[in-house]
């Protein structure tokens, strides 16, 4: 499966915040979408995924486009989210919100999805009787990856993983997310932690004023003088 | 003793019909986000198609509860995909103005329809009283308190087992992951808001036996179903039994042992309510 965005416009009332940004992720690969505070990054994630209408450009699965498709329907033709701010079912416990990714997604393999997301995740399976809304940072992080794992999407988006967390806990939620690639999920992660995305990322794109502005392998990007510059701090 | 004896039971039996209710209304209030003031108006509507079978075909009460179970469930449905979903993003000014227009609004079509006439539905067993030692009690509210019981297991069952009760829930959480999940949080909503009439409905078929059936019946039991969600804690589904037997218990006691207490009844919900309100800003402060 490949997801293709070409020329995409939108934005929230008047205020445009995307001019025509164009990726592609295919299954099996880690995409880096990097870029500063305010550069469009979530907001293309929410258009992509169906949360936010686009203005105009598309957004295509497999080259059929998803105009018009709603947010649900594209979680069901294989496209996984990890929104900003977790978005857990906090008064829910750990394997509710787990079987929940799975419900409307992939239910009759429930079983063996969650032992999966234990083995990637075994704090959670450790915790999997807490609320959510008792987890610490970290936890809820993995736990609103593994929620999105659980409905099998072969393509994942993931805003903003480390957010919060500690240096190691960011590498490890990252580490995992490089994992989850090599089983053959398409990850496109969003990320203000350069460095550490360089790191996992198999190629990237920056990102600036809603446009992309610079592409490439990791090597390319990480030797690139304005990267290192704007966000590597060398 | 037999006095007290009596009135706890009084008060429990009229528990199970008001945790109805008002179950319903959380439903609306705790998923959908809607603040529903025509929700007794769809308990007067059941009131209606039980009184209207009963008159009109000679049928049950018991079985116009499946009928007016499945009129409700409708009439909730159009309802919200015409007039609440519109509605849903607004402020929530006017989606309660809305909800209050809709219960205006209903009450009148009732009046015009079928006049201010209280009408009962009265059935063989309706004035039937079981008694057991030095108490005694009607055979309507004890089979509405078990069937109460019954439905609210139901819908427990409903909402903590089944796949589709999980996704209720889900909304009532979070209204953006849900959708990230390939849950229709449209559908979701439209079942919610279905099923909460659906509740409301087969009280009113209730009250149409155990009170009557008038245009303005189902008012008094919004302002009660609103205590009672008052005091669970909005939207929390799991306190409303208890906030239910609660406020029945009150009502109970007020009217057995204040003076003049039959006159009180229908304010004690707002002492409820009061009180309710007082004590979580309190342990809030």
């Amino acid at each position: 499966m490949k997801l293709t965005v070409t020329d995409l416009t939108a934005g929230y009332g008047k205020a445009q915040v995307l001019f025509g940004l164009g990726l592609e992720v295919a299954e099996g690969e880690l995409v880096a979408l990097l870029g500063a505070n305010g550069a469009g990054k979530t907001t293309a994630l929410r258009t992509i995924s169906g949360l936010l209408k686009p203005w105009s450009g598309s957004v295509a699965l497999d080259g059929q486009s998803l105009l018009g498709v709603s947010a649900a329907r594209r979680a069901r033709l294989g496209l996984g989210h990890v929104p900003e701010g977790r978005q857990l079912f906090s008064l829910m416990s750990v394997e509710e919100n787990l079987l929940l990714g799975a419900a409307f997604l992939a239910w009759p393999s429930k079983s063996d999805q969650l032992e999966r997301i234990y083995a990637l995740f075994p704090r959670l399976a450790e915790r999997r009787g807490q609320m959510a809304g008792t987890l610490s940072g970290g936890e809820q992080q993995m736990l609103a990856i593994g929620r999105a794992l659980m409905g099998k999407p072969r393509i994942l988006m993931v805003d903003e993983p480390s957010l919060g967390l500690s240096p190691k806990l960011a590498e490890e939620v990252l580490s995992t997310l490089s994992q989850v690639k090599k089983e053959g999920v398409g990850v496109l992660l969003v990320e203000q932690n350069v460095a550490l995305s360089l790191e996992v990322a198999d190629r990237g794109y920056v990102v600036e004023h809603g446009r992309v502005v610079l592409q490439g392998s990791t090597q390319e990007l990480a030797s690139n003088e304005g990267v290192q510059k704007a966000y590597l701090a060398l | 003793m037999d006095l007290l004896l009596q009135t706890l039971i009084n008060g429990i039996l009229a528990a199970g019909i008001y945790a109805l209710v008002a179950s319903g209304l959380a439903l609306a209030v705790g998923v959908v986000g809607i603040v529903n003031f025509a929700h007794g108006e769809f308990s007067m509507i059941g009131a209606f198609v039980s009184y209207l079978l009963f008159v009109g075909a000679g049928i049950d009460p018991l079985i116009s509860l499946g009928l007016a179970a499945l009129v409700l469930f409708l009439v909730g449905a159009i309802t919200y995909y015409g007039l609440i979903r519109p509605v849903l993003a607004a402020p929530e000014l006017n989606q309660m103005l809305l909800t209050f227009g809709i219960s205006v609004a209903l009450q009148n079509i009732a009046l015009l329809l079928f006049g201010a006439d209280t009408r009962v539905v009265s059935t063989s067993y309706q004035g039937a009283t079981i008694a057991l030692g030095g108490i005694s009690f009607g055979v309507p509210p004890f089979a509405a308190f078990v069937l109460s019981v019954g439905l609210l297991g139901a819908l427990y069952w409903f909402l903590g087992k089944t796949r589709l009760g999980f996704a209720v829930r889900a909304v009532a959480q979070n209204r953006l992951a849900p959708g990230l999940l390939g849950i229709e949080t449209q559908q979701i909503y439209l079942l919610a808001f279905g099923l909460s009439a659906a509740l409301a409905g087969i009280a009113g078929v209730m009250l149409s036996v155990m009170l009557y059936a008038s245009p303005t019946v189902g008012f008094a039991y919004t302002l009660k179903a609103f205590a009672i969600i008052v005091m669970a804690g909005l939207g929390n589904l799991r306190g409303v039994v208890p906030a239910a037997i609660i406020l029945a218990l009150a009502e109970a006691f007020v009217s057995t042992y204040v003076p003049g207490g039959g006159g009180w009844v229908e304010a004690v919900f707002f002492l409820v309510i009061f009180l309710a309100l007082t004590w979580r800003s309190w342990r809030l402060s």
